[in-house]
């Protein structure tokens, strides 16, 4: 058997060459265990290093989330060859998704950003970061007036080095928009995106998602279906991107094009059955809830073909699902995920992002998608 | 009053010369599009206007600097043209006219010009318009931005435009007859009008033949040597085979040729693009499909737009629906392989099967057409699909490399076939199998199930070993670990540990509990409580002498001893690296091990597990 370093390098190099995705993330963490199982901690960080980038990016936060606190024990103990400071960007990547799992508490999440501020404090960074991060905590668990206070904060402090990059930061406050009805000035906001000014590994992806509604409201429904058209193949081979795929769902449901919905739903719904992000799941199976009402709201049709994963509960061979049945389990899984959120937050912000379905439900649209022009 | 921005022609072209234009050789591509549209534009006056390009090389006999004539007959300027298009920086009559003809010209952005003055500080154009009343006129331009229009004293004797580039002392380099040559044929060499270099009193055309691919040729096989000639002309390569390209939106053609060798990593290639037989690019990646990779290409589009710096295309519906048809195109290349020639199209496979996989994720009928013939790695060595499936009717496969390795051995030994889907695409193609082949099966395989394919005990065996699972139990219940004994083959490995994906999640999580700080630790350790998955198993096999011997050990204590680094020693066979509790196991187990050897006074105790033991324990 050849060198294991020669192995673990060798693993290394062919995540190296793969795009985002579960490929990638495997053969990293299989480079990681090579490296635990010979006691190799300096290879073991760098491996993990690169395990927290593409767990990020592939749609496995809870990977990121193992693999960094690895990482910050091994800082802790000796910060002079395991220096936070390298780690600072990615310390914010996972402090900024740990709400998304409900079994983790509020102590917890307000601790990993205590914990955050701490180390930028240290390397001398600004708070912006922190604060952008505080402000997204406060509005995902539904603390309405903290939240408020919390993104002026944000917006008012100077961008430095460790500040997320101007599209990220640009797309994040598009979603405050968006919450507050601000469909123009979403709009406004986004031109330099739009217009391919401005763009990251992640954006215009989670952009075009986010637009399809208040596009919808704006009644402009060519522009939102240019970017359906051109927004869903960014996002459909990445699960990462999971919520997107939701967004891009609903926006179907909403103008009436159940058919193509349903076929996003089938191809989708395994990412979401694993998804070990909840808050990602949560806006999938709202959005595949808000399409099944609607294939039942047409009517005629109690049954559909799909070609759901095995790993479907309710799997069927012969393909057939009963619309009702299916429906029921989606929108159970939505409202169990929103019951756990809002038991931990103490809030009812999820309940009301359930709700919406309704208000969606008076709104629809037909549309149509699938011409040629 | 309002007053104007100004703007420095200087700045402007220093800026341009820098960051639009990649070398000051381009200003012949500039001066063979504005000839290129102006033939186009007189073309549609009057039909049937051939049209030549003219360079003429004036080299001065006392050494100064030598001045270039490029000349074409094409529509020439009026007066007022001259003023409107040539001399304002940024206007094109081209764009006017865009909406409806934006097919007919390359340029529009009427800028194209200034690249000029990368090479020469001054330029003449002399002009007579086809529309116009006969004059010829002459524009003086100064690359510090004045400009005078007058009559000129050498009228031309048809319409047309000539440009004169004197050269500066310190360009000369871009005046000499080689690189004028080089020049004109790289951007030019398509043209489909005769272009002609004067130099040294001869004169040559220099793209004599336009597109190869679209010549006539004696038979299929004189096609095929001639393209491939011409592939290795472009690109330096010696390709396998090359395959038509051809689209109606954007009006492409062309010509794509099959890499002799796997690219490095799914890389994007790079493609040679023709806007309307000139060159636009080198360097084009948004040509073709995402899993076209095997091929490098050459084209002409008439059709597209290209973007601002006019090195590749915009991207809009025309080219995403251009970039669809020349998949189909390569499509149908390997359907037709598929068809005609499987052996080239296994060979094809063997080299470019990174590309045929993902076209065939995307595609289901060229799924149904490739699959059977998609070479697997498998516990039993390399076969194809079908070959697979003609001796096992149920496709297994590990989705991880370590997976893999986990079960290749007793697998293999069991006669069980297990397909390494590590590689890329090949999990996601399994998948898709029962959904595209309908009776088809298709299942993921781990080492957990394993033992389902192993032997049973008979009664006596099972009451036999019956005190060693009691132990055995106990022992590894902290370790959330079950027991079982069966019989399997080879018989050299005494235990296979098995876990699920949650429970190598969870062995990840517990490392990182191990060594983290208490804020994580608690964090993982509610991630952990909340995760799900079956509890790992450990099976004992009673084919390995060890093991047999074991269950008739009556010392309890060396009994425990045994089970803990059997344990261990499975996880180590196994890849998994040890927690901090299973690490403390193994220190205390190797003392202990030791000492009770030392007080049997020795004997023979190195019979060993299966021999490979020590892996892991330095
Ligand atoms: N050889 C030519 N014959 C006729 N008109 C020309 C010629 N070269 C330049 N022009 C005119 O000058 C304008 C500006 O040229 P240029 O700076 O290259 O911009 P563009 O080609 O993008 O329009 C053109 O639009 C055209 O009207
Ligand atoms: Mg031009």
């Amino acid at each position: 058997m050849s060198d294991w370093r020669e192995q673990a390098q060798q693993l290394w190099e062919r995540a190296d060459g793969l795009e985002p995705g579960e490929a990638k993330v495997r053969l990293l963490e299989e480079a990681v265990r090579l490296a635990d199982a010979h006691s190799d901690t300096s290879m073991g960080y760098m491996l993990r290093d690169a395990l927290i980038d593409a767990a990020t990016f592939g749609g496995f936060p809870d990977k990121a989330l193992v693999a960094f606190a690895w990482c910050r024990g091994q800082q802790k103990k000796d910060p002079k060859r395991f220096d936070p400071e390298g780690m600072l960007w990615k310390q914010k990547w996972v402090v900024g998704r740990i709400k998304e799992f409900p079994h983790i508490t509020r102590k917890q999440i307000s601790d990993a950003l205590n914990d955050m501020e701490q180390c930028f404090a240290a390397a001398d960074a600004g708070r912006r970061s922190v604060l952008k991060l505080r402000y997204g905590a406060a509005r995902e668990m539904g603390d309405t007036a903290e939240a408020e206070r919390l993104w002026a904060a944000w917006l008012e402090t100077p961008r430095d080095h460790l500040t997320d990059c101007r599209a990220c930061e640009l797309d994040d406050e598009l979603d405050h928009h968006v919450d507050r009805g601000e469909w123009e000035l979403a709009l406004r906001k986004a031109r330099p995106i739009l217009e391919g000014r401005q763009g990251c590994a992640e954006i215009p992806h989670l952009t075009y998602g986010t637009l399809l509604y208040p596009l919808f409201k704006l009644d402009d429904l060519k522009q939102a279906r240019e970017l359906h058209r051109r927004g869903y193949p960014m996002v459909a081979k990445n699960r990462e991107f999971l919520a997107t795929v939701g967004e891009h769902l609903e926006f179907l449901a909403l103008t009436d094009n159940l058919s193509r919905g349903l076929t996003l739903l089938e191809k989708h719904l395994g990412w979401a059955l694993e998804h070990p992000s909840y808050r990602d799941r949560f806006t999938f199976y709202t959005a595949a809830a808000f399409l099944l009402e609607r294939v039942l709201a047409e009517g005629g049709r109690d049954v559909v073909s799909l070609r759901l994963p095995k790993s479907f509960p309710d799997y069927r061979a012969d393909c057939g699902y009963e619309v009702k049945t299916l429906h029921t389990w989606v929108h159970g899984q939505a409202s169990d995920i929103a019951a756990r959120f809002d038991r931990r937050n103490g809030t009812d912000r999820f309940a009301r992002l359930l709700a919406r379905n309704q208000v969606l439900a008076s709104e629809v649209r037909p549309f149509t998608i699938d011409s040629t022009q | 009053m309002d007053h104007r921005f100004q703007v420095s022609l200087r700045g402007v072209i220093d800026l341009l010369s820098h960051h639009l234009y990649s070398s000051p050789g381009v200003y012949v591509r500039e001066l063979l599009q504005n000839a290129t549209d102006a033939i186009r534009a007189r073309q549609l006056l009057e039909p049937g206007h051939t049209g030549t390009v003219r360079l003429e090389l004036m080299e001065k006999q006392d050494g100064s600097p030598p001045t270039l004539l490029f000349s074409d007959d094409g529509v020439g300027l009026t007066e007022e043209e001259i003023h409107r298009f040539l001399a304002t920086i940024g206007e094109s009559s081209k764009r006017e006219v865009l909406a409806a003809r934006r097919n007919d010209f390359i340029g529009q952005f009427g800028i194209g010009l200034l690249s000029c003055f990368m090479v020469c500080d001054e330029l003449l154009v002399v002009t007579r318009s086809a529309r116009g009343d006969g004059r010829t006129l002459e524009w003086r331009g100064r690359h510090d931005g004045t400009y005078a229009v007058r009559e000129s004293e050498h009228p031309l004797d048809r319409p047309g435009t000539q440009v004169f580039l004197m050269s500066r002392p310190d360009t000369t380099e871009w005046f000499t007859p080689e690189r004028l040559r080089h020049l004109a044929r790289h951007y030019g060499g398509l043209l489909p009008f005769p272009v002609q270099l004067t130099a040294g009193g001869r004169t040559e055309r220099l793209n004599p033949d336009g597109p190869p691919w679209r010549h006539e040729y004696e038979s299929v096989s004189e096609r095929r040597k001639a393209l491939l000639a011409y592939g290795r002309d472009v690109f330096g390569t010696d390709f396998i085979d090359c395959i038509p390209l051809r689209s109606t939106a954007g009006d492409v053609d062309g010509v794509a040729f099959v890499l002799p060798a796997s690219p490095h990593f799914n890389a994007r290639q790079k493609h040679r693009v023709y806007l309307k037989h000139m060159l636009l690019s080198e360097s084009a990646e948004n040509l073709l499909p995402e899993w076209a990779f095997f091929v490098k290409c050459v084209v002409n589009a008439n059709a597209l737009r290209p973007t601002a710096s006019r090195e590749s295309f915009y991207e809009d519906e025309s080219l995403a629906l251009a970039r669809e048809a020349l998949g189909q195109c390569l499509r149908k290349y390997l359907v037709e392989l598929a068809h005609e020639d499987p052996r080239a199209l296994q060979r094809l496979i063997a080299l470019h099967g990174l590309s045929v996989k993902a076209l065939a994720l995307d595609d289901d009928d060229f799924y149904r057409l490739v699959v059977n013939w998609l070479p697997f790695e498998t516990s039993l060595g390399v076969m194809t699909l079908a070959d697979y499936r003609r001796a096992h009717p149920v496709v297994r496969y590990t989705p991880t490399l370590d997976g893999f390795r986990q079960v290749a051995r007793v697998a293999g030994a069991q006669g069980l076939c297990i397909i390494n889907a590590a590689y890329t695409h090949d999990a996601a193609l399994l998948e898709k199998l029962p959904q595209v082949v309908p009776d088809a099966q298709v299942e993921r395989f781990s080492a957990a199930d394993l033992p389902q394919s192993f032997e049973e005990l008979t009664l006596d065996e099972r009451e036999a070993v019956f005190p060693l699972v009691r132990m055995a139990e106990r022992v590894l219940a902290p370790f959330r670990c079950g027991v079982v004994v069966k019989k399997f083959f080879p018989a050299e490995v005494p235990t296979l540990y098995s876990a699920d994906a949650e429970g190598t999640f969870r062995r990840d999580a517990e490392r990182a509990r191990d060594e983290s700080d208490d804020l994580y630790a608690g964090v993982l350790e509610g991630m952990m409580a909340a995760a799900g998955g079956d509890q790992a198993q450990l099976c004992f096999n009673l084919h390995n002498p060890v093991v047999r011997r074991l269950a008739a050990v009556a010392d309890r204590e060396l009994l425990k001893l045994s089970v803990e680094m059997l344990y261990v020693q499975a996880l180590l066979l196994g890849h998994h690296p040890l927690n901090a509790q299973e690490m403390a196991l193994l220190n205390q187990g190797l003392l202990g091990l030791i000492s009770a050897q030392l007080g049997d006074g020795g004997g023979e105790g190195n019979e060993g597990g299966g021999g490979s033991g020590s892996r892991g324990f330095h």
